[in-house]
């Protein structure tokens, strides 16, 4: 293999690919908040919801679990404007990956959901709280201290997965990396380094999440 | 009228009759005890009294008002006059010992934290549990933590407070500590009303006692009537059968 790595013309693009990873945390970060709110009444409706909110929310998990996030995104950025929705990449990026996780964090909140206790729910009833004081201060601590590994799991997956933002146009961290190689045609070097921050930035996001995890619900969580 | 009136109070779950035309009374700072065989009732009507388990039939009524146990506010209501000791505690095991008996004050009737804290503290005291306002649930022995749900209880300054056999589920040992601070309690002007299968200590602190049978009250009168000179055969037999163990 005669390949000279050139690493240097890459390494200039630092800052702006950089600025891309920011873009993909701001991507995974809003996305997870977003299916999470979306995931938490997902998985109340699923344990405790009527007929009617119980079928609701296994359709919309049967339906965006079964298909990729991808040809979500591709329904929602290339078939909406014929219904005159325009949206924007991002816009459509983020949409997209909302109602996805939504979607897979309903599965994961509903497993924690059901890990709360009736016995404490009880409890706090007796004891004068509200049905959303009850999911504030009860449900909610039991349910993130049962679902925090694959939730981290998950979160990493969306770091990941923001990736797919690229083919929309949106220049977060694979987005930016593109538009170098296709520069400075030095692919190898460019994916190379945009692997290695891939990693840096997952490997941050999971040790603080542990740290997290740790101090806010005493989950012996591994930090590495 | 009494402070507390149960009217003719019915409970079923689906066709299985578990309460049936209850009427029981108790007077402010009274301490009624219902005691009968397991599956009589006597869980069931305080789960009944504090709203956990709709009633088919007849009405509560606290200081003259009348409970309706169908909506959230008078429930809310209810629940500022009343408050329940489970069998198995029940404490928030994501909260530390303090945060539990603060958290009724703090959240449901909005006492500043530094107030609620000094009051709790208070009430760790009480019961003996000062020491462990920083320990979690998980830390603390069966008996420990039914302390600690007492303080719970208390800190929503309860005019009747229900408690469920709290001492069935200790180890012997510490079945005493806890009914040391029950009998702490109960010259404090709280409505006590307790199902125990403790009968020693039933007969000591009890103004009154309810047998319960089948869903419904047998007996009703002062420890001396019912464990000495019972009326009905079917007191007769269970206390009987619970003394000469």
């Amino acid at each position: 293999m005669n390949y000279t790595f050139q690493f240097a013309a890459v390494l200039e693009e630092l800052p702006y690919l950089l600025g891309g990873a920011v873009v993909t945390l701001q991507i995974a970060f809003a996305s997870f908040w977003g299916g999470a709110v979306i995931g938490l009444f997902g998985a109340l409706a699923k344990v405790y919801g009527g007929v009617v909110a119980r079928r609701i929310a296994a359709g919309y998990v049967t339906l965006l679990t079964n298909t990729p996030a991808l040809v979500q995104i591709f329904l929602l950025y290339y078939a909406l404007p014929d219904a005159g929705i325009l949206l924007e990449p991002m816009t459509a990026v983020l949409i997209g990956l909302v109602l996805n996780a939504g979607a897979y964090l309903t599965e994961i909140l509903r497993a924690g959901v059901l890990s709360v206790r009736r016995s404490e729910i009880e409890a706090a009833a007796t004891l004068g709280m509200s049905q959303l004081q009850i999911v504030r201060y009860v449900m909610l601590p039991h349910i993130a201290k049962t679902i925090y590994a694959p939730l981290s799991n998950f979160f990493v997956w969306l770091v990941l997965g923001s990736s797919l933002a690229a083919l929309f146009g949106v220049e977060e961290l694979t987005g930016r990396a593109i538009n170098i190689s296709t520069a400075n045609l030095r692919s190898i070097e460019t994916f190379t380094i945009v692997a290695a921050i891939y990693i840096v930035l997952t490997v941050i996001a999971s040790a603080s999440l542990a740290l997290v995890g740790r101090w806010a619900f005493r989950v012996k969580a591994k930090v590495f | 009228m009494h402070h507390l009136e149960i009217r003719n109070i019915s409970s079923s779950y689906g066709k299985l009759e578990v309460l049936r035309d209850v009427t029981l009374s108790a007077d402010k700072g009274e301490v009624v005890s219902l005691i009968g065989p397991s599956g009589s009732g006597k869980s069931t009507l305080l789960r009944v009294l504090i709203g956990l388990t709709p009633p088919t039939g007849g009405n509560v009524y606290i200081g003259g008002n009348k409970v309706d146990y169908n909506s959230r506010k008078s429930l809310k209501d209810l629940r500022g006059h009343m408050a329940i000791v489970f069998q198995q505690y029940n404490l928030f095991q994501n909260m530390n010992v303090l945060r539990n008996v603060t958290i009724a004050p703090v959240k449901i009737k909005k006492k500043p934290r530094e107030e609620a804290e000094v009051r709790a503290r208070g009430l760790l005291q009480k019961v003996g549990m000062e020491e462990k306002a920083d320990a979690y649930p998980d830390e603390l022995s069966g008996g420990q933590q039914q302390r600690v749900a007492i303080a719970r209880a208390l800190a929503t300054s309860p005019e009747i407070l229900l408690l469920d056999e709290v001492t069935s589920a200790l180890d012997p040992e510490r079945v005493k500590e806890v009914l040391d601070t029950i009998r702490s309690l109960t010259h404090e002007g709280i409505t006590l009303i307790i199902v125990s299968h403790e009968m020693a200590f039933v007969r000591e602190v009890s103004t009154r006692v309810a047998m319960m049978d089948q869903g419904k009250i047998v007996e009703v009168g002062p420890p001396e009537q019912i464990f000495r000179s019972p009326v009905e055969s079917r007191t007769r037999d269970f206390v009987s059968k619970i003394l000469s163990h």
